[in-house]
């Protein structure tokens, strides 16, 4: 049992926060008051139930505005131009032939743009860079304009490979050098070597990972508009407030006077946490011609130059005992960012999912002359796990020990790094009911003929504890309605109706009665990035929170109503009750009585319990069937059992496991961008040449969840759950190709060329 | 030109672009959504003379005296729904919910044309349909649930779910 930590109402404490693998200390005020966490045993009447997706009406009938939907009066639209080389420099830029197009208001080349939105130097560092751009009373005048614009380079020698960039003689990626700042990051615990010698088996395996592409569906996009020295802009962001301090730094003016709103988002995965090109040229334009202006990604664009997942290299060396108990883990992985990003590398899993005494990972990051990475759901995790749980997958058959017991053998009761007990950890029953609802154990037919099937597993873990800071409020309107205001936002995910169902159970409210408000940074309360998987734990609490204040306040109204005292009441489905008594009146009722006074209730999230991991874990099992003439994988099943604390909405929940698994999916087998090594070119940034999964390639899947309440991690007992699924898939799938071929693909994706290269020459 | 966009006549002047181009910029209609502007992936389907079309690889100025239906015309005026809007909604068949509009617009046609699909003809049917978030499994399941009731209340009522603009 985790100890909490009772830190003083009112004042400040240190906390940790995990953000996507990354550990980050932060200050935070503590909350008036910590509330008695909903356990397991706490009977809940609206939080853990299916409720259906309370913004879904929008949705299916055509009436959500995305941010590509955001018309304004007089509106312009703007293109970027894009650099059609990979490294050089602008030689010669002449945008006169464009400005005399029809419907053409303003462009922007080199020099034109403030520094800080470090836009439009004349230095050009991969293919697609933003060089210009240029606004029109049209799109298709815009377009028209910015194919008009001529503009010559010198080119300079560039480096599309890691290894290119790694060369001793390799061309200078950009000014600052082609090795990320803390490259080579090297965690180490125990004594590698000595773990080594103490194995009785070690395996070593090289596995490659591709660059994936998030390719949301709604483009990255932005629409701007002034009035006077203030600034709107509409953006389709994971990250509100985090975009209102990017523009307000780049542009130099102050946060207050910039208002960011995101109502439906097309999707984000990890690519949209803050302003981009695209808002800056909204941004700036719309003040230089005091015109709203909209700026949209095309599909290539957003294909080329919105993100991506980085491919790895990864070399892993395993010893074990032949009990299977492991001694030694070792890393070294590659990985190439782009030209910018940071250093979120594969490594972290490998510290983190088994007790292992000595594990030591050495990972380089380099820059390429390519566009940069951008954290994509699970980012680290998802490529790691292909490595690591490659190899765990490979010292089972190298030890003749099924998989799965061999991972229940490293099972660990303790963060392994910093042996911190777990807030909870049900990942020995995800092992179980996993294996159950799969049939891991059930007698498998002898294999022959051209078809042949495999099955395989892989585990997973994943930070999701959230934490401060993050603020809510409620408030109940005259007619007993509720508002919850949060300055968060919902990519698509549900947050809308978890934040709501939180807070209907907390106040005793009827659902049908509460709305959640979110997505504006004027008139709402601080929320951080939703990233990490972090919405849930980060702000439910802190609505939870809010609506107990405000409840209490109700209560207070009430008691002299029902001549009671506040501690004899109850709520629920909007009436109050007097316990013990038949005496009750509705929300309603309280209201009319009290005329037009607003219940004001505010929340936040308090800090995280002190030593004590946060992790939601979980095990993947894939049943596939692979051609031996074709190479052709078709995945049949796939059983997901995963632990993320209380499930607030598990339809929903379901929805995220089921969706991660096909992102999953495409990563282990279609999704790959291509880049051209000598051109330093994307040549596949098109939906039709970059495959993302379709209905077609669905197997079926049993996704559930384990496990109840975690009181220790917060007061609503829940954890994240978004990225998880997406983790252990890729790895399960190779598991299951190896097993119907007999022989193992170290490289994603499972493309027919790569598997009918690794069938063994006996079929 | 004239057309017929979800049961309402409307004149357009010398439209220049695609007939998506139209439904958004020209007629506010913004339900049926940009995303590969080259018919890759159907996020823009429409029904055009009760046929699904690609949005974005129609020539608007092809389209005079043709009848469109959109999403917005699936439903009700008034933004109550069909049985297919009402089953995506059961079945959570929409997450981010971009690729949705053309989601039940190939939804629905399907269902025009074969009131009980097998899983293997929805998968055809709708496999051009790409949604990121991957909301497959749940779509299949709406379909099927709609199928099943329609079939159920077709003894007793005559043309449950056709839209105004059919």
């Amino acid at each position: 049992m985790a100890r909490k930590a009772k830190p003083k109402a009112g004042g400040f404490v240190t906390t940790t926060v995990e953000v996507e693998g990354r550990t980050e200390t932060r200050i935070v005020e503590v909350p008036a008051f910590e509330p008695a966490p909903w356990t397991t045993d706490t009977p809940l009447h609206i939080v853990g139930t299916r409720v259906p997706r309370m913004d879904a009406h929008e949705k299916v009938n055509g009436r959500a505005r995305y941010t590509a939907d955001i018309t304004r009066p007089g509106m312009l639209h703007a293109v970027i131009v894009r650099a059609r080389i990979a490294r050089g420099h602008i030689a010669h830029f002449d945008a006169s032939a464009a400005r005399a197009l029809p419907g053409v208001y303003d462009i922007m080349g080199p020099g034109d743009a403030p520094a800080k939105t470090r836009l439009f130097g004349t230095e050009v560092l991969y293919h697609g860079q933003p060089v210009a751009a240029v606004c029109a009373d049209t799109l298709a005048n815009a377009e028209r304009a910015a194919r008009a614009m001529a503009i010559s380079y010198n080119h300079l020698p560039f480096a599309a490979t890691f290894d290119d960039a790694a060369a001793p003689n390799a061309p200078l990626v950009k000014p600052a050098g082609n090795f990320a700042p803390q490259s080579p990051v090297v965690i180490t615990r125990g004594d590698i070597a000595a773990g080594l010698a103490a194995a009785d088996i070690v395996i070593t395996r090289e596995f490659r990972t591709p660059v994936q592409l998030h390719s949301a569906l709604e483009p990255h996009g932005a629409c701007a508009e002034w009035e006077g020295d203030r600034l709107t802009v509409w953006e389709s962001t994971q990250g509100i407030f985090r975009t209102r301090g990017d523009v307000a730094r780049a542009l130099d003016i102050p946060q207050s006077k910039v208002r960011v709103i995101k109502d439906y988002m097309g999707g984000g995965f990890g690519a949209k946490n803050g302003a981009g090109a695209h808002t800056y040229v909204a941004a700036l334009f719309a003040k230089r011609m005091n015109r709203a202006v909209r700026c949209l990604n095309d599909r290539e664009a957003e294909q080329v130059d919105s993100g991506n997942r980085p491919a790895t290299v990864q070399r892993v060396t395993m010893g074990a005992k032949k009990n299977g108990t492991l001694t030694a883990i070792q890393l070294s992985a590659d990985v190439p960012l782009g030209i910018s990003g940071w250093e979120g590398g594969p490594a972290q899993i490998y510290h983190e999912l088994y007790a292992c005494p000595n594990v030591h990972s050495e990972e380089r990051f380099a820059y390429i002359n390519a566009s940069g990475m951008q954290a994509f759901r699970g980012p680290g995790y998802v490529e790691g796990a292909f490595g690591l749980e490659g190899a765990m997958n490979a010292l089972a058959t190298a030890l003749r020990m099924d998989p799965l017991a061999l991972r229940r053998k490293n099972f660990t009761k303790k963060d392994p790094r910093q042996g911190r007990p777990y807030s909870g950890n049900a990942l020995l029953a995800c092992y179980t009911e996993g294996a159950e609802r799969f049939g891991w154990n059930a007698p498998r037919a002898p294999q022959s003929g051209r078809v042949r099937r495999g099955v395989g597993l892989a585990a997973q873990v994943w930070p999701t504890g959230g934490g401060p800071p993050s603020y809510a409020h409620v408030r109940i309107n005259a007619d007993a309605s509720v508002d919850v205001l949060a300055g968060t936002q919902d990519l698509g995910t549900g947050a809308r109706t978890v934040l709501s169902q939180i807070a209907a159970e907390a106040i005793g409210a009827n659902l049908s009665h509460v709305r959640a408000i979110i997505g504006d940074t004027e008139h709402l309360p601080y929320a951080g990035n939703s990233w990490g998987s972090m919405t849930t734990p980060s702000v439910g609490p802190a609505v939870r929170m809010a609506a107990m204040d405000a409840q209490s306040q109700l209560f207070q109204a009430a008691a002299a109503m029902l001549d009671t005292t506040p501690d004899m009441l109850d709520a629920r489905d909007s009436r109050i009750t007097v316990r013990d008594t038949d005496r009750s009146m509705t929300f309603a009722d309280v209201c009319k009585r009290l005329g037009n006074v607003m219940i004001y209730g505010k929340g936040s999230r308090g800090p995280n319990p002190a030593n004590t991991a946060i992790n939601t874990f979980g095990v993947q099992f894939a049943e596939v069937e692979v051609h031996l003439d074709t190479g052709i994988v078709k995945v049949l099943r796939i059983v997901a059992a995963h632990d993320a604390g209380r499930i607030i909405n598990p339809t929903l929940a379901e929805s995220q496991l089921e969706g991660g698994i096909l992102q999953g999916m495409g990563y282990a087998l279609t999704e790959e961008r291509i880049l051209d090594r000598r051109l330093g070119m994307v040549m596949n940034p098109s939906l039709h040449d970059y495959k993302i999964p379709t209905m077609a390639d669905v197997p079926q899947i049993d996704a559930f969840f384990v496990a109840g309440a975690d009181a220790a991690a917060n007061h609503t007992g829940a954890r994240g759950i978004a990225e998880p699924p997406v983790i252990p898939t890729a790895p399960a799938i190779a598991a299951a190709v190896a097993d119907a071929i007999g022989a193992e693909v170290l490289h994603i994706p499972l493309t027919p060329w790569r598997v009918l290269a690794a069938v063994p020459a006996r079929h | 030109m004239q057309l017929t966009v979800n049961g309402r006549l409307q004149r357009v002047a010398d439209p220049q672009g695609t007939l998506l181009d139209l439904l958004r910029d020209d007629l506010a209609l913004t339900g049926t959504k940009l995303v590969c502007d080259r018919g890759e992936c159907g996020a823009c389907t429409v029904l055009l003379d009760g046929r699904t079309v690609y949005a974005c690889l129609t020539l608007a100025a092809a389209c005079d005296g043709t009848t469109i239906t959109t999403i917005e015309g699936l439903g009700a005026v008034d933004g109550s729904m069909n049985d297919l809007q009402e089953a995506f909604i059961t079945h959570d068949a929409a997450q981010c919910g971009f690729c949705t509009p053309g989601q039940l617009i190939a939804a629905h046609d399907l269902l025009v044309r074969n009131a009980a699909p097998s899983e293997s003809a929805i998968v055809a049917a709708m496999s051009g349909n790409l949604c990121r978030c991957g909301t497959y499994p749940k779509i299949v399941r709406a379909i099927q649930a709609v199928a099943a009731a329609r079939r159920e209340s077709s003894a007793t009522s005559a043309t449950p779910g056709v839209p105004r603009g059919a």
